[in-house]
């Protein structure tokens, strides 16, 4: 068995275009689910003993349940309860809520790790709870945050090649179907490990410089 | 020098191959001695081969459970996505494939097709109370298809053929997901053989109906095998007793139960339309 | 939704828990051959873990098991379905069990490698005998953590031809057509599945040994 990449790379537009579509789900998905993550964690904190039991409640069971289920539920079960998503809203929905299950879980460890007599002092001081949560609880919390947020951005990076399950045109989809249609499906995947592998990398790096930074700017 | 460094490459590339075909051996021989046929396949292509309630059952079952029985041996099957079958095959993970596949030009190339054992002329499957009547309507409208099979080149090739082509084609990985969007209303109408979709139509005929006539070219649908010599034995094996199935009226009557309907089909193709 | 649905989906449930079972066990063996060899003073064992370990946490598994059913026929190997999926997803999580295992190792007290080699140990040994089982002691909760995650990830591998919870629920959704309630029985099914893991993770810590002051 000899193998031909040249077959695969010829196809390069149509390789870019799926990329295209997987960082964007990606970045999108990642954005919209640290911040829902941020707002169910902040309700948790905030909103007393029945909120937080209330919303504890979606946030095991989306941590219980693979996201392939998940999705599949969204996308193919939707429809019985007049859900109609297109492929790819349904890919950005089921990303960032899957995604925010786990940012609501980062934001609540960080929110534990402030003294509450940081808090306490911000509402003597006469500061609003908004002003406590961006002032002081938010800063105090970045550090500790950051490193387990970037962690699950590289995790929902990889996750979004199960969208092509879905039929979202993402990389892994575009790749595979170039690859069976040239008869160059060994390859294919080679060349999907192969990017894949390099934007993770790069997303670490990211983190690590990141890090870095706040960890010269932040500490008081 | 320039020579020398070639022939030296030349004969680290030989080596190489070399080393790899480790089973040179006649396929038959191979099958008969281990007992078992192995036989890749896909469950989301319905009636030939899917999954009722858990278990694995159509045509292909019956089929295989027949030459099984004729040949001596056990039937392994091993179930994969479409996309990854035929690369299966050409990995060696089985001996043949069930699936099955359209015999088309490009493929014979590249496997040795089976005697055939249905039409595969493509059609389109719509909603119940679609307003597609013939298959020109599906113009300006969402279609799609498995990907990696024929049918799917063949609504790509009809769609521009209209004067507006369909508003998109999607590429399921298998028809059963085309299928589910076509009863979620994401798309208007798949595009698969006629047994498949006429078999999809009766068991859920509130939901889907079939468009005639079909648009596709006539074609027939066989098992592919592995087109190298060593393989040669065993796929005439096939063909001996699927057209021995055909003489002796079984291949008719699974053709009834399974279709409801049989098909008049030629003892081998060797010239496909497409 | 009858019964017999909800009964096939159990019975897949057990292939499941089977394939999770055994991949943890065989990735947590590989992880700590792992971390040897990234704590070996030997370059080439060191950057092949380090190799290892980015690769195998920076691809997709979806596309991990692909490959590896593809690939390895290629190369003369060819396996069954159920070992092409046991060896893809104890790959998988031997490269996340040895990030988690990192810390653990970190963290053995100086001094307890310092007497064990007084004691007369060897580096093996010390590393098998003294700094394994602290280190695995450690990161307990990271384990059951990644028992977790890989019963979740092994719904996956019916891309390699195994019939497990989320294909059997693939398959009856496509028979029954009724999606809703098929894929959702499934997720309660993984969601009891990862309460009982979680819960029988708790009871673990709390009876095994506390770690050793040093």
């Amino acid at each position: 068995m000899s193998f031909d990449f040249a077959v695969i790379l010829a196809r390069g537009p149509q390789i870019l275009a799926g990329l295209g579509v997987t960082i964007l789900i990606w970045i999108a998905g990642t954005l919209l689910a640290a911040a829902l993550g941020f707002l169910v964690a902040t309700a948790r904190r905030f909103g007393g003993r029945f909120v937080d039991l209330a919303l504890s409640l979606p946030v095991e069971i989306l941590r219980g349940t693979p996201f392939l289920v998940q999705i599949f539920l969204l996308y193919f079960g939707g429809p019985y309860i007049g859900l109609r998503l297109d492929p790819i809203p349904a890919g950005l929905i089921g990303l960032s809520v899957y995604g925010a299950a786990y940012y609501a879980e980062i934001f609540r460890a960080g929110y534990q790790s402030v003294p509450t007599g940081h808090v306490e002092a911000a509402a003597c001081a006469g500061f609003s709870r908004g002003q406590t949560i961006r002032f002081i609880l938010l800063p105090e919390m970045a550090l500790l945050v950051l490193p387990p947020a970037m962690n699950m951005a590289v995790i929902l990076l990889k996750e979004t090649a199960l969208l092509s399950l879905i039929t979202v045109p993402e990389m892994t989809m575009t790749v595979s179907a170039i690859g069976s249609q040239q008869y160059a499906f060994v390859e294919s995947l080679v060349v999907l490990a192969l990017v894949y592998w390099a934007l993770v990398e790069l997303a670490n790096l990211l983190g690590r410089l990141a890090e870095r930074r706040l960890s010269t700017f932040g500490t008081p | 020098m320039k020579r020398k460094l070639l022939a030296a490459l030349a004969g680290v590339a030989l080596s190489l191959s070399a080393v790899l075909p480790v089973q040179a051996q006649d396929a038959l021989a191979r099958v008969m001695e281990a007992g078992v046929l192995k036989v890749g396949t896909e469950t989301a292509f319905a009636p030939f081969d899917f999954v009722d309630a858990g278990t694995h059952t159509g045509l292909n079952v019956d089929v295989f459970d027949e030459i099984g029985k004729d040949m001596g041996v056990k039937i392994e099957w091993i179930t994969l996505d479409w996309t990854g079958v035929l690369p299966g095959l050409e990995a060696g993970r089985f001996d043949m494939v069930a699936g099955p596949a359209t015999i088309t030009a490009e493929r014979m190339k590249r496997y040795r097709f089976s005697s055939p054992i249905a039409e595969a002329t493509v059609a389109l499957l719509v909603g119940a109370n679609s307003d597609i009547a013939k298959p020109e309507d599906i113009s300006g409208k969402p279609v799609g298809a498995g990907t990696g099979t024929a049918q799917l080149a063949q609504l790509k090739a009809f769609s521009e053929s209209l004067d507006t082509p369909a508003s998109e084609i999607r590429e399921y990985v298998s028809f059963n997901e085309a299928y589910a969007d076509l009863a979620a209303g994401r798309i208007e109408a798949v595009a698969n053989s006629l047994p498949n979709i006429a078999f999809v139509a009766s068991q859920r005929p509130e939901v889907f109906k079939v468009v005639t006539p079909a648009f596709g070219t006539p074609t027939y649908f066989g098992y592919p095998g592995r087109i190298e010599d060593e393989y040669a034995s065993l796929m005439d094996k096939i063909d001996e007793i699927l057209l021995k199935m055909r003489a002796d009226g079984r291949m008719e009557k699974l053709q009834q139960k399974w279709f409801g309907t049989t098909f008049d089909m030629p003892e081998k193709v060797t010239e496909p339309a497409i | 939704m009858t019964w017999t649905l909800f009964e096939l989906l159990l019975q897949a449930s057990l292939m499941t828990i089977l394939v999770s079972a055994v991949s943890i066990l065989a990735g947590l063996a590989i992880a700590i051959v792992l971390s040897a060899m990234r704590m070996s003073g030997n370059a080439a064992l060191k950057g092949f873990a380090v190799v290892f370990i980015s690769f195998f946490r920076g691809v997709p598994l979806l596309v991990q098991l692909l490959l590896i059913f593809n690939l390895l026929p290629s190369l003369g190997i060819t396996l069954p379905s159920l070992a092409t999926a046991l060896i893809g997803l104890s790959l998988c999580t031997a490269a996340y069990q040895a990030e988690n295992l990192r810390g653990g190792f970190e963290g053995v007290a100086p001094g307890l490698i310092e007497s064990a080699e007084m004691a007369g140990f060897t580096r093996a040994q010390s590393f098998f005998w003294i700094r394994t089982p602290i280190a695995l002691r450690m990161t307990f909760p990271a384990l059951v953590n990644e028992a977790i995650l890989i019963l979740k990830a092994s719904s996956l591998v019916s891309v390699v031809g195994l019939i497990e919870l989320t294909k059997m629920a693939q398959n009856l959704a496509a028979s029954t057509y009724q999606p809703l309630p098929i894929f959702a029985s499934a997720g309660l099914i993984y969601l009891a599945i990862n309460v009982v893991v979680a819960f029988l993770g708790r009871r673990a810590e709390r009876a095994l040994p506390g770690l050793p002051s040093a």
